[in-house]
């Protein structure tokens, strides 16, 4: 149509028959002023927006775009090693591989399938795999450990195929290495990933999620020591954690310092030793009398100086090897070894460190704190005679002796030979005689002891046992908790005292504690505190004396105000009970060189036994003493769990420790059974 | 008033191979503009270049080549529309909108879908994105419709009729679903109504409608069990009004972005130092989040500069909507003008956090060949109006607007 108009029509006037011709209305125009306003405004905007994000606050954002890319990577320090207190090597470290995986390397497709192969693999369960990897889904960048110690010939063949397992990093870490198999493996304890709960108190301390941390134990008490120093790398990561660049480290990390403890290895083997061997007579030769004996389970010896309150050895049976724990950890190894809540009572939670967290009624070995508190009263005069006879009646109840075999009047001294019951019930009922002013001196004297709490030994873990008090008893027993008897139960009667005097019925004490209180007679009356740790060393080159860093320090001895001259009648007693005709322990002491003083104990414990429905009295073996006697270097308290009498497992079994520790043997062999 | 406009019209001459005329024709073109836009295409290549160094392995320069490509074609559409008289969109403006629907039709019978959406048309060396030309088409269309009825503009049934017939494309770009093209759409549906001269009531109600139909799809409907929108979509929308929320999901992408604009500072990181980009913790930053990785590896300069252009763009295109020759060139104008403002604002301020998440692409900028040509073709209308339009130098000095 346009075409057809001749060129000039454009200058012809308006046509008068068409309407007025388009032209920009005054509201035309308006309108492109309000948008011109509008689009003025929006780039207003804009540039003010853009104006404050870079130029205001740009070094604020790219502080957090390099924070962003850069990644903070912890480099392992090698722990510290724990040596004997004379510098033999209790744990070490090994280098080994470890097979770790990125999760954030992990491909969306196929990541199920390669989890699935590197299980199989390396013979992890897969569904803990899964799980860590799961945890880990916030902090892609903290490794899961799939595990350590992996065989040469599984590396080469990851290392041949790596790109079939993307994400997966063979590293080299530093393994605990325990030289001696399960030796001293509850005073070690173990090392093991931190925790959540650890790490929220110990943000502060330096320590970060996925180091290894002591659990338990030296590793555990003395941690901040043993752990070194972690170095910090840097590592350029993109957007979905794959690095970027190598690692560039801004802090090398210092390896831990080395741990002497007081433990002298050979001593803790013999005590170790010592432990198994007796158990297993008590299970097997045990006398016809011996009800329960068949099923003695567990026990534990402590040998420690009663000069300072060093331990030297600290045994506990049964046991466990800490290897299980190295690495990553195997949940079916932990089962297997009984060290998982289900396995336990199987195996009759070796995980207890029985020597400091076992609570055992003492027994006869209690008989000296009564000797020691009732002459600082003035109840007993020593050697005036008090009978020891076949029974002793109070209140209507009847208390028989050990052994009808006594009737006649003894000294204290022979009292302790013998362990007569009789005399220290009386000494007992003297206690319960007292008025209420004088208050209750035999528990007051037990704590002085360091009976009822724990001993403060440095590596923890320890039990308060239990000192039975008037109050103890008006606390427990109570509507609620006793309600068909608690108005009779709730008061200390004679036959308490009675039989506190003899370490009988509430009482409760650790193999800590009782030695802790034989070091007292042994040291002529000074409370130790026991500890395991030494000294902080660094270890030199081969060849060169290792450095000495830090001496650990303990509360020195403390006097507890008893008066020597009671002691010597009770140290007197206790080589008696070793020495005399009718010593509890004689057998066992008798022909040994070196004079050794010390008690036995047999105490009535009520427990269902394996395979029994009603609970029954078992005899808990006890021997507490020390040597040589007139110069005390060694305390040694062995408890053999419903091992019987004392005398015959306890005592055989602490003498074992101190062969070893004076060096000699032979002077003793199991009596035979028609003996 | 169909006569009068055909009588008005003059293609002939800027067709004439007369050099005289093309000169004529030549010199009535927005030359400003040209350059605005041409400096565009070149800082946009130049963005693209930084911006996908690393985004193929062992091909730094793969989108680059490809932009560039489309950017030539293109330049060669908006030569070729330059010459188009744009009365010629509105006498077949039927066809124009039967073109539209269909083309949005195909792409939901035979589009393939990536990332939950289907709006490409897979050509093998192209893919085809027919809701970006729609974009253009649908204003032309409305340009025709609205200058039919120019003096019939008051009549609420008139903006009825518009509005319902804008709706049919924009409810097809939903369904793909394209929540931010949908809305692309309606901003060129005010623009054009706004320019025809609709009563301003009529403009409010249709903004209070929008508004309403907002509020029902994010909050309302999903409230009583009707999801309007797919629950990413929701969430992106409604995460704007709180970044923090949810760092690590929907609004990740935000918290990346503003954080590369914030470090490109004052004078940008450059193109290795734009660890945001090359990193890859700032996502679709070829498309959608363009603006951010130019922003932290150019810094505050070069995101001026680049601001400054639309900015130049925009006032041209207005005064091309002034010095219209007809009600239709006029309408048209404003539509493709206050499409384009909408889509910078939505998607700078999304960058920036101040504008919801909807996944719209930068002009000329964006990876991408649909959205360039469309665009580049958009500015050919421009051009084609300007040319065609009253205030060229010569024949009336001073009417209406500046002289250049």
């Amino acid at each position: 149509m346009a075409d057809r108009k001749p060129r000039s029509s454009r200058f012809l006037p308006p046509d008068p028959r068409v309407e007025e011709p388009y032209r920009v209305t005054p509201q035309l125009a308006l309108r492109i002023g309000i948008v011109g306003t509008v689009a003025l405004a929006v780039f207003a905007v804009l540039f003010l927006r853009l104006w404050a994000l870079q130029v205001l606050s740009g070094s604020q954002y790219l502080n957090a775009a390099q924070n962003n890319q850069l990644r903070t990577v912890r480099l392992e320090a090698q722990r510290g090693e724990i040596l004997d207190r004379t510098g033999r090597t209790l744990v070490s470290n090994v280098p080994g591989t470890a097979v770790r995986l990125w999760p954030a390397d992990l491909q969306p497709e196929g990541r199920y399938r390669e989890l699935q192969r590197l299980a199989k693999l390396l013979n992890v369960p897969l569904g803990r795999l899964v799980a860590d990897v799961e945890r880990r889904k916030s902090d892609p960048l903290t490794p899961v450990t799939v595990k350590t110690a992996v065989p040469e010939d599984k590396v080469a063949y990851l290392r041949e195929h790596q790109d079939e397992f993307p994400g997966v990093a063979i590293e080299t870490t530093y393994l605990r290495d325990y030289e001696f198999g399960s030796r001293a493996a509850h005073v070690l304890g173990h090392v093991g990933e931190i925790t959540k709960e650890q790490l929220k108190t110990r943000l502060k301390a330096g320590y970060r999620g996925g180091d290894k941390i002591g659990q338990e134990g030296v590793e555990a008490a003395y941690d901040r020591y043993l752990r070194g120093r972690p170095g910090v790398a840097q590592l350029t990561v993109d957007a979905l954690g794959k690095p970027k660049s190598s690692l560039v480290a801004s802090q090398m990390p210092r390896a831990g310092n080395a741990l002497r403890l007081t433990i002298d290895a050979p001593l803790q083997r013999a005590a170790e030793q010592a432990l198994r061997e007796w158990i297993e007579k008590a299970r097997s030769e045990s006398p016809v009398d011996c009800i329960g004996c068949w099923s003695a389970n567990g026990g534990a010896i402590v040998a420690l100086d009663p000069r300072n309150g060093a331990i030297r050895a600290l045994a506990s049976n049964p046991t466990y090897k800490p290897s299980v724990y190295v690495g990553r950890v195997d949940p079916r190894a932990l089962a297997k070894a009984g060290l998982t809540k289900r396995t336990a009572p199987a195996k009759n939670i070796p995980s207890l460190n029985r020597a400091v967290a076992g609570e055992y009624p003492s027994g006869s070995t209690f008989k000296p704190v009564t000797a020691l508190a009732a002459m600082q009263e003035g109840l007993i005069e020593p050697y005036d005679l008090l009978p020891c006879t076949p029974d002793y009646e109070v209140d209507e109840q009847t208390f028989a002796n050990w052994t009808p075999n006594f009737n006649e009047g003894m000294t204290l001294p022979t009292a302790l030979e013998t362990s007569c019951d009789t005399y220290f019930y009386r000494v007992g009922k003297l206690f319960y005689d007292l008025p209420e002013e004088r208050g209750q001196p035999l528990q007051e004297w037990a704590s002085t002891f360091g009976f009822g709490r724990p001993t403060g030994l440095d590596i923890g873990g320890e039990e308060s046992g239990l000192l039975p008090t008037i109050e103890w008893r008006r606390r427990t027993y109570t509507k609620k908790t006793d309600p068909c008897c608690w108005q009779v139960d709730r008061l200390w009667k004679s036959g308490d005292s009675v039989q506190l005097a003899i370490g009988q019925k509430d009482l409760q004490v650790t193999p800590l504690q009782m030695a802790r209180f034989f070091a007292v007679v042994a040291n002529g009356g000074k409370l130790v505190t026991p500890h395991v740790g030494m000294r902080v060393e660094r270890i030199g080159a081969r060849g060169t004396r290792p450095v000495v860093l830090r001496q650990l320090e303990f509360p020195r001895p403390r006097p507890t105000s008893v008066d020597p001259k009671a002691i010597q009648v009770v140290r007197d007693g206790l080589y008696a009970a070793t020495h005399g005709p009718n010593g509890t322990s004689t057998a066992v002491f008798g022909n040994f060189p070196i004079p050794i003083a010390g008690k036995t104990g047999t105490a009535e414990k009520s427990l269902v036994l394996p395979g029994w429905s009603q609970a029954t009295i078992v005899d808990q073996a006890w021997w507490c003493g020390y040597g040589p006697s007139d110069n005390p270097e060694l305390v040694v308290c062995a408890v053999i769990e419903n091992g019987g009498h004392g005398g015959s497992v306890a005592a055989p079994a602490a003498l074992r420790v101190f062969e070893e520790y004076f060096g000699v043997k032979g002077y003793f062999e199991l009596p035979s059974e028609t003996d | 008033m169909i006569d009068y406009v055909d009588s008005r019209s003059s293609t002939v001459r800027a067709l004439s191979p007369e050099g005289s005329e093309v000169l004529a024709f030549l010199r009535r073109l927005d030359w400003l503009l040209l350059l605005a836009v041409g400096a565009l295409l070149g800082l946009g290549l130049w963005v693209i270049a930084g911006v996908t160094r690393n985004d193929v392995s062992g091909e730094p320069d793969y989108f680059l080549t490809r932009q560039a490509i489309f950017a030539a074609f293109g330049a060669v559409g908006l030569v070729l529309t330059t010459f188009v008289d744009p009365d010629h969109y509105r006498r077949h403006a039927r066809v124009v909108y039967g073109l539209m629907t269909g083309l949005l039709l195909l792409v939901l019978v035979v589009g393939a879908v990536e990332r939950g959406s289907r709006r490409w048309i897979d050509l093998g060396f192209y893919r085809f994105q027919p809701s970006e030309f729609a974009k253009l088409l649908l204003v032309l269309f409305l340009g025709g419709f609205l200058a039919d009825r120019y003096k019939r503009v008051s009549d609420p049934r008139t903006v009825a009729a518009a509005v319902g017939l804008a709706l049919v494309p924009a409810l097809l770009v939903f369904m793909q679903p394209d929540f931010g093209t949908a809305l692309v759409y309606g901003a060129a549906l005010v623009g054009t109504l706004v320019v025809a001269g609709t009563r301003w009531v009529h403009l409010s109600a249709l903004a209070a409608g929008i508004v309403i139909a907002a509020i029902l799809a994010l909050w309302a409907l999903p409230a009583i069990g009707v999801e309007v929108l797919k629950p990413y979509q929701a969430k992106r929308l409604t995460g704007f009004t709180n970044p923090d929320s949810d760092p690590g999901g929907a609004t990740y992408n935000v918290n990346q972005s503003i954080t590369a604009i914030g470090s490109g500072g004052v004078s940008g990181r450059g193109v290795s130092g734009a660890t945001q980009t090359s990193l890859d913790f700032l996502p679709v930053h070829g498309t959608d989040f363009v603006f951010a990785s130019f922003a932290e590896q150019r810094g505050f300069v070069g995101a001026a500069i680049l601001l400054g252009l639309y900015l130049l763009v925009v006032w041209r295109g207005l005064r091309i909507v002034a010095i219209a020759r007809d009600a239709f060139s006029a309408i048209v104008a404003g539509g493709i003008v206050i499409a384009l403002l909408f889509q910078i604002f939505v998607n700078v301020g999304m960058t920036m956090g101040i504008a919801p998440v909807t996944g719209i692409p930068l002009p000329f900028v964006s990876v991408g060949g649909s959205s360039l040509i469309a665009n580049l073709l958009a500015m050919g209308v421009l051009q084609a109006v300007c040319a065609r339009g009253r205030g060229a130098p010569r024949e009336r000095p001073g009417a209406g607007s500046k002289r250049r």
